[in-house]
């Protein structure tokens, strides 16, 4: 570009030279003219004297005056720099010499209730380069060796393409203080491999809680896109964390609900260098500023008695033949004040493997089906047909619109032909329990009673989606807002629904017709929930009502003391609809007796238990799949405090699994441990 | 009576001591031209304190070997100062091929002497000293055109006359840049070309040079991109002159090495400020910011540290310098030695000009040393000469007997 104008203003030039040249050779030879008159002397028409002397003295004031503006021009030139605008270049000189040279800022800790660390922070030597570097065999190779890595695995890591082309690629972490002192003193023979000092995470109790407390990672692009964006929109952000490409952040769990919190603030140094670059002197330093630690409103003992209940749970669905029983949760919570005690989801991973990034083979394997995605929180991301645990909803329901009355009596013939004898439904107990009661329907977890409750509401001139209307009530279909990323919605099918979601069926297929509202009514069909949406759900049933928002956030202390303190503000999520006040204490009543008297085996679980306990099982039935197995209890009955529900994924009857898990955490609840050994289930749903 | 005469004799022994004493003093002036002498030796002192500073964090600035350079110039100096260079007026044709002959010796195998990629320097042999003939010629070159310039009495009444002065120039000037020295070419060039000027050439035939030369430079360029990418390959100007020339036109256009350079360069001259950061304290020379702080970039090493007050002062004694031997050049009787003053305040001028020029953004970047600041003995040595010329020229500024 630039040399083109230079060649087209040359060329330009040229041509006039050339014509102003011509001109001036032909006017120049013009001027000896003969005057015939005056005689045949040429004269000169130079503007210099004809003697020497004068005609020197004109050339020499020529060359003075050339030399004159020389000086002048540099003269000139200098004072504009100098005097002028040396402020200018005195700023470029510093910034010549210095550098600003940040320091990371350690994440702040996550602890649980009791202030046990739950994700700590550990120092790490690292050696790292950029991808370049690879192109270097004979530096990699030495780097190995001085490593003690075989020579593939360090050039793996130099090209790493899981990183970005532009950030450090981690070498190797946790490299010994000797070697590293080696590596800085043949600074010029590992030219282009950094030693950083990094803070790594640390998982004191391995895959404990991983589900809540999430992982960390390299900030990703679309992260510092978004960052831009936002910055962009209002330019007062002055006291965010501005985020660079290699930071450290939360990528899922606590980690990244709560990052503006842990991430603490680099520091900057300002470092003098010479023209290699080499450190010469360091003057003005702002020390990083540590992320605040957080409290957990999880208590490490109830997270644990989670997990270990789970798997207790899936193992014993498994001594009963359900194989497949893998994945799962659990989740207890303080019904007082939604408090999440303990959070567990099946299968679980190792958060660790994200540490210095996840390899392409975990990342893979830990999205896959085969690994089952085991970084899905199923207590609330899992979403599941709620089976019988929706029982005490539904009878709100009937109770408040009047379907079905506490002195109603439905006979159970294991067989209901309510709506016909072609679409006749069988009760699980294919005997029947004979005449049943609301409560006693409850307790029994009668199908056929809540059939006719179904049948009643789709058939009910005012009311016919009553029965949607109470479970909406109590918080199924809609987020609990719990503080956790990726939690899911739910389902609560209603005749709308049906129409859009089957939009390329026949008409008549999408019509909303009583068998749905016999299949929802018994938490079967298109009813979807999650684990903690039902936890929620008992904790209103149990507060007689008041159902509070579910957090794991505690508190927040920020590390150097100065900063405030920050508290979860316990915040009323929903109030449950019901009719009477007697409708609830009868359904509280009918949850007790599911403990106690739906069956003996059951019953000896809890009866070692010296609270009361009141809950409810639950059997999902999903067509080519066992069974999904369903426990929720909250206790003490009449104190509620606890509530627990888990879920183990083809699990069989809810006795089969899911109430090995609540039982054991209720067992370490109160230290007392389920003495009844495992049985056979009787069936009881 | 007595007393009268004793007093007559003391005064008369008065007046003869003080007409001796003023007749040494004068004759010392008579053969010393003293501005020129201060305005040199303060140079020297100036750019030995510049070195000595240099030499501080340069490992490649030996003082001692700048010392060493001004004692070989002043040894020079005094030879050139005792020989009476009017004899030379009649070899040009001698002074023409030993001219050529000194541009090429550093092709000539067993003198010719390369290291670090240099070119164009020789090592005499026995004594194993390396030297630029290049220095050797611009001052060959001057003493050759001012033999042919003063053959015309200062006088040109025909333009062949004028066209092959000219064309005796290019000689020299062509051979230097067939040497692959564009920065000494422009030297040998603006020193022939204010011989030629003095010699009395008719105005309009500089000024149409003038115009034609301009027109031969942007046809070269042109012509230079043209082949270069017809061709692949560099042909008439290498690939870095161009670039020299882009970035004077535009400082950020290239971010390679003379771009670079020019910028810190630029930096360090423009930090200095008024006074200076001081000796020792210039960031951009001493944390190696600024590349041949001692040799090609002197001058912005030497603004950094003492400012424009600094920089005001070298420019003060380089004017002194020049107006001083124009006055010499104006005062010598003998046409021929006029004119080698005039050439020799040529080649100051230009290299005053390009190298301090260069430092602060106002010419292109080209290799040549500033004289008597630079660290480079062969250039120290022929200024130094180049002085003693001019010191000669004084002493037989009237016509000899």
């Amino acid at each position: 570009m630039d040399a083109q104008i230079v060649v087209v203003i040359a060329g330009a030039i040229l041509v006039f030279a050339i014509i102003a040249a011509l001109i001036f050779m032909r006017t120049a030879g013009g001027r000896f003219t003969y005057d015939t008159q005056r005689g045949t002397q040429p004269r000169a028409t130079e503007g210099e004297g004809n003697t020497p002397g004068v005609a020197f003295k004109g050339r020499f004031t020529m060359l003075t005056a050339a030399a004159g503006t020389v000086f002048a021009a540099i003269f000139t030139k200098l004072w504009s720099m100098q005097m002028v605008s040396s402020d200018y270049y005195e700023e470029l000189a510093v910034q010549n010499q210095t550098r600003t040279v940040t320091t990371p800022a350690p994440r702040g800790r996550i602890l649980d209730r009791n202030g046990e660390p739950l994700v700590a922070n550990r120092a790490s030597l690292t050696v790292a380069a950029y991808r370049d570097l690879a192109d270097n065999e004979i530096l990699v190779r030495h780097l190995a060796n001085v490593l003690g890595m075989p020579y593939t695995a360090v050039r793996r890591n130099i090209i790493d393409y899981n990183q970005g082309a532009q950030s450090l690629h981690t070498v190797a972490s946790d490299v010994r203080r000797s070697t590293i002192a080696y590596i800085q003193e043949h600074a010029s023979d590992f030219a282009g491999v950094e030693v950083v000092e990094r803070t790594e995470r640390m998982y004191p109790h391995g895959s404990l809680a991983a589900h809540v407390l999430g992982y960390t990672g390299t900030i990703t692009q679309e992260q510092l896109d978004a960052q831009e964006e936002t910055t962009e929109g209002d330019g007062s952000q002055a006291g965010r964390i501005q985020y660079e490409s290699g930071d450290i952040v939360g990528q899922a769990g606590v980690e990244i609900e709560y990052e503006n919190l842990l991430q603490g603030i680099r520091g900057e140094q300002t470092v003098m260098v010479d023209a290699t670059g080499n450190v010469t002197g360091a003057t003005g330093a702002i020390p990083p500023e540590p992320g605040s630690d957080i409290k957990l409103t999880l208590d490490l003992t109830i997270q644990k008695a989670c997990e270990d209940g789970l798997k207790r749970a899936m193992q014993v669905a498994k001594q009963f033949g359900h194989n497949n029983a893998t994945k799962g949760a659990c989740v207890c919570l303080d019904c007082t004040n939604g408090e999440i005690l303990g959070m567990a989801s099946a299968p679980e991973f190792d958060p660790s493997v994200f540490i210095g990034g996840v390899s392409t083979d975990d990342w893979n394997t830990l999205n896959s089906d085969e690994g089952g995605h085991p970084m899905v929180n199923r207590a609330i991301a899992g979403e599941y047909m709620s089976a019988s645990t929706i029982k005490p909803l539904s009878a709100l329901a009937a109770l408040k619109y009047g379907i079905m009355n506490e002195s109603d009596t439905v006979t159970c013939t294991g067989w209901w032909t309510g709506l016909g004898e072609a679409n006749g439904k069988w009760c699980w107990n294919h005997s029947g329990h004979g005449p049943m009661t609301l409560k006693s329907g409850i307790i029994m977890s009668c199908d056929p009673v809540f059939y006719e409750i179904g049948k009643g509401f789709y058939y009910d001139e005012e009311n016919p989606e009553g029965l949607q209307a109470m479970f909406r009530a109590w918080g199924l279909g809609s987020k609990t807002e719990v503080d956790l990323p990726g939690e899911s919605t739910g389902r609560v099918p209603d005749a709308a629904w049906k129409k859009e979601f089957f939009a390329d069926w026949d008409d008549a297929d999408r019509n909303w017709n009583p068998g749905d509202m016999a299949n929802i009514v018994i938490g079967q069909g298109d009813i979807l929930v999650t684990p903690l949406q039902m936890a929620c759900a008992y904790a209103g049933i149990a507060n007689g009502g008041k159902e509070f928002t579910p957090h794991v956030f505690l508190s927040a202390v920020s590390r150097d003391g100065s900063g405030d303190v920050v508290t979860y503000e316990t915040k009323e999520r929903l109030t449950g609809d019901f009719g009477k006040q007697s409708d609830i204490e009868l359904v509280e009543d009918a949850l007790v007796g599911v403990i106690y008297d739906e069956s003996p085996s059951q019953a000896a679980h809890f009866t070692n238990l010296d609270v009361t306990v009141a809950g409810k099982s639950g059997t999902g039935q999903k067509n080519g799949e066992d069974d999904y197995s369903w426990f929720v209890v909250y206790a003490p009955a009449d104190d509620p405090k606890y509530v627990v529900a888990s879920l183990v994924e083809q699990g069989g009857f809810g006795n089969e699994a899911s109430m090995y898990a609540v039982r054991d955490v209720l067992g370490v609840i109160y230290d007392q441990p389920d003495t009844a050994g495992t049985s056979a289930s009787d069936g009881s749903r | 009576m007595a007393q009268a005469q004793a007093a007559a004799q003391s005064a008369d022994a008065l007046k003869r001591v003080n007409r001796r004493t003023s007749a040494a003093r004068g004759a010392f002036r008579q053969s010393i031209n003293i501005p020129v002498l201060l305005a040199v030796l303060a140079l020297l002192a100036y750019g030995a304190v510049v070195i000595w500073t240099a030499s501080l964090t340069i490992p490649e600035a030996s003082f001692p070997r700048h010392l060493l350079g001004i004692g070989l110039g002043l040894f020079a100096a005094v030879v050139c100062w005792r020989y009476d260079f009017r004899s030379l007026s009649n070899y040009s044709t001698i002074l023409l091929v030993v001219t050529v002959i000194v541009i090429f010796t550093p092709y000539i195998p067993g003198l010719s002497w390369n290291a670090k990629g240099m070119t164009g320097w020789i090592r005499i042999p026995l004594i194993g000293l390396t030297f630029q003939p290049v220095e050797v010629a611009k001052t060959l070159t001057v003493l050759f055109m001012a033999a042919l310039g003063a053959q015309y009495n200062g006088h040109i009444d025909n333009v062949h006359e004028y066209a092959k002065l000219c064309g005796m120039l290019a000689v020299p000037f062509g051979a230097v840049l067939l040497a692959g020295d564009l920065g000494s070419g422009m030297v040998v060039f603006f020193a022939g070309a204010v011989i030629i000027m003095m010699s009395g050439p008719k105005r309009e035939w500089v000024l149409s040079t003038i115009a034609i030369i301009i027109g031969l430079v942007a046809l070269v360029l042109a012509l230079d991109t043209v082949l270069d990418s017809l061709l692949g390959h560099d042909v008439l100007l290498k690939q870095y002159q161009i670039n020299r020339l882009l970035v004077f036109i535009d400082p950020d256009a290239d971010t390679t090495s003379a771009g670079y350079n020019l910028k810190q360069s630029l930096i360090a001259v423009g930090s200095g400020g008024f006074f200076g950061k001081g000796i020792g304290a210039a960031t951009q020379a001493g944390e190696g910011f600024l590349p041949e702080a001692h040799t090609d970039f002197v001058f912005a090493l030497l603004s950094e540290e003492f400012g424009f007050v600094g920089s005001l002062v070298l420019l003060a004694l380089f004017a002194a310098l020049i107006f001083s031997t124009i006055r010499i050049a104006f005062k010598s009787s003998s046409l021929y030695l006029k004119l080698v003053a005039v050439g020799i305040v040529g080649i100051w001028l230009f290299q005053v000009l390009e190298n301090v020029g260069m430092c602060i953004g106002l010419m292109p970047i080209t290799g040549i040393p500033l004289p008597f600041i630079s660290f480079g003995s062969s250039s120290m040595l022929m200024q130094l000469a180049n002085v003693g010329i001019i010191q000669s020229i004084w002493r037989c500024r009237t016509k000899s007997a």
